[in-house]
């Protein structure tokens, strides 16, 4: 009786038919390696990926039968709304979007950044909609959560986001393109998924904790070591590949695989972290800065680097990642 | 320059003891701590110096083991008192010191505490967590045994006129108690009291200061800080039995008062009979100093 159950719900878990993938914010480094994973895939038929500028070279020896890279201001809806229009896509249309074009940085963050990541998200999730799309997935970050010295010791989907009104633009601006996303949450043919992923260290990838991780040395406040769950660049593709090819909708937290304090995985990669007085930790990272030596900025997350932050993304591990296997048997290939 | 050795402070522990350290079974969530932050080491190091102090400095006289779940999940809740919270540590090391195997009270802390440099990491790696409902509700479904002061930080600067007197009890403990369906342990902790006199405390400096008392004491601050370390009275600490609190507080206000005043008198009871322990105690040795 449990067999017969398995058997005949674990296939509908998997989205049916072949995937053609519009990735919008392809010059991450993020998306260079999730368009690596989706094109080892045989069920992705196609990819086009897009983004400001030009083509980024980790992109350019992929098959151009199954890639293509275009450039498009997302801020401009007319310009999002032909990304669905491509003579490639006309028999069999796009029916996945991948939006992963923020631009967190708050180096220089202003009105145009805000149009453009606000925008953006409003008008791609509103032509995915028209242009009847099976999935839309928004990648998210921690940096919505809200963190302080009444942490939790896991932090869930439903926990207190960071509405503090001195918090960043940059912060703002994500809960807001959240926020479009959650309000089509219900639609019918379109699965929406919001996903926010941990802090991703390695891969050279933009993320706030790789930065830090990066400076020379590291500025840590005295006395303080949160605790986190890093992810890696490789991780959190498959996670956002898992997501893209098993059918779910919702808002998901991803994490890495282990918890523990932010010395230990400062311990693990060798790199011996510079500790100044918590009040002086802004001071000293804006001097670093303007030493050439770290890109992070203290600024954007003022107290993750003195209160834990640890993703709990149990639903995303049971709902996903649980049935990972499935999805690997399964497809042209097997 | 020499580096620290804390893990020489384990020399502090007899074989027995040390061999108990090793024996407590902490779920690793990757890092060498467990999701908590509590770690190893820590509980090693902690544990050498509460015992320590457990043994030859509040010489510590306790009875009520057996009403201690040895397995499962259980609300541990007391008095509290003494300007800095050695209850809490007396009580963790008690506790940790007589169950087979060795358990852990992990107190609910106020927030205040992770605040501070160097505090709020080491109570996190002691096991002791901010107190809030999620970090409750991780803790029991994991089977730990959760300590939780009711009066409130407040209550650690009790003035000395109201030496236990217990201050009006707040009431998440029965609620969540109840959602789970777990017990509440009482206990009494008599000696606490006496380790500071506190002559009064300074409230507006500490609403300026964010904290949730500044104490004024026989020896604070007129000594510095070293004026907050404690006398070297004696502990008496008694456990009650575990309550099985009403399901009904998850549905009326009242049920809820009742079962909160039901802890608060259960723990009164456990006070009565430390101080009870208390006045044998010195009998007991008066009657052996005067005798021949």
């Amino acid at each position: 009786m449990t067999e017969t159950t398995e058997t005949t719900e674990a296939p509908a878990l998997v989205r049916p038919g072949p995937r053609r993938l519009l990735i919008v914010g392809a010059r991450r480094k993020i998306a260079v390696e999730l368009i690596a994973r989706l094109l080892d895939d045989k069920r992705v038929e196609k990819i086009l990926a897009v983004d400001e500028g030009p083509c980024p070279p980790g992109l350019l020896g992929h098959d151009s039968g199954r890639f293509m890279f275009r450039n498009a201001s997302l801020d401009r809806r007319r310009q999002v709304d032909n990304l669905f229009l491509f003579e490639e896509f006309r028999e069999h249309p796009l029916d996945t979007v991948v939006h992963l074009a923020f631009a967190g940085n708050p180096k220089g963050y202003d009105v145009s950044r805000h149009e453009y990541n606000v925008n953006a998200a409003r008008h791609l999730l509103d032509a995915s909609l028209r242009y009847q799309i099976g999935k839309y997935v928004f990648l998210s970050s921690d940096a919505v959560y809200a963190v302080g010295p009444r942490g939790d010791y896991k932090v869930s989907e439903d926990s207190e986001l960071n509405l503090d009104p001195a918090s960043p633009k940059a912060v703002r601006d994500i809960i807001d393109a959240e926020f479009l996303c959650r309000a089509k949450m219900d639609h019918r043919e379109c699965e929406v998924m919001v996903l926010r992923p941990a802090g991703v260290i390695g891969g050279g990838v933009m993320s706030g904790l790789n930065l830090l991780f990066e400076s020379n040395p590291p500025v840590l406040p005295i006395g303080f070591d949160p605790m986190i769950n890093p992810t890696s660049k490789e991780r959190l593709a498959r996670d956002i590949q898992l997501a893209l090819m098993f059918r779910g909708k919702g808002l998901y937290n991803i994490a890495g695989p282990t918890a523990g304090p932010l010395s230990r995985f400062l311990e693990q990669r060798g790199i011996e972290p510079l500790r100044v007085p918590g009040p002086l930790l802004r001071q000293a990272n804006r001097l670093q800065r303007l030493v050439g030596q770290t890109r992070y900025h203290a600024e954007y997350q003022p107290k993750r680097l003195f209160y834990s932050l640890v993703l709990d993304d149990t639903r995303f591990e049971a709902a996903f990642r649980a049935h990972a296997e499935l999805l690997e048997l399964r497809g042209p290939s097997s | 320059m020499p580096s620290l050795r804390p893990d020489l402070v384990r020399t502090l522990l007899p074989e027995r003891e040390r061999e108990r350290v090793e024996a407590y079974v902490l779920e690793d969530a990757g890092q060498g701590t467990d999701v908590f932050g509590t770690s190893p080491t820590g509980i090693g190091n902690a544990y050498a110096l509460a015992y320590w102090l457990h043994r030859y400095y509040f010489r510590v006289v306790s009875a009520g083991h057996e009403h201690i779940p040895h397995a499962t999940a259980a609300v541990v809740v007391g008095n509290h008192s003494g300007v800095l919270p050695f209850d809490g540590v007396m009580v963790s090391a008690d506790v940790f010191r007589h169950m087979d195997p060795p358990r852990l009270v992990r107190f609910m802390v106020d927030f205040f505490v992770y605040r501070m440099p160097f505090i709020g990491t080491l109570f996190r790696s002691l096991g002791q967590v901010p107190g809030t409902r999620r970090n409750f509700d991780g803790l029991i479904e994991e089977g730990h045994l959760v300590g939780i002061f009711p009066e409130g930080a407040d209550a650690l600067g009790k003035p000395a006129d109201d030496r236990y007197e217990l201050f009006p009890f707040s009431h998440g403990h029965v609620e969540l108690a109840a959602r789970h369906g777990v017990p509440v342990v009482p206990y009494g902790v008599v000696g606490a009291e006496e380790q500071q006199t506190v002559i009064t405390n300074l409230q507006p400096l500490a609403r300026a200061l964010n904290l949730p008392f500044v104490p004024i004491t026989r020896t604070f601050p007129w000594f510095g800080p070293a004026g907050l370390l404690p006398k070297p009275v004696r502990y008496f600490i008694h456990y009650g039995e575990p309550l099985l609190i009403d399901p009904a507080v998850l549905e009326s206000i009242e049920a809820r008062g009742r079962e909160v005043e039901r802890v608060r008198d259960a723990v009164r009871e456990q006070i009565h009979r430390g101080l009870e322990a208390r006045r044998n105690f010195v009998a007991d040795a008066g009657d052996k100093e005067d005798s021949p």
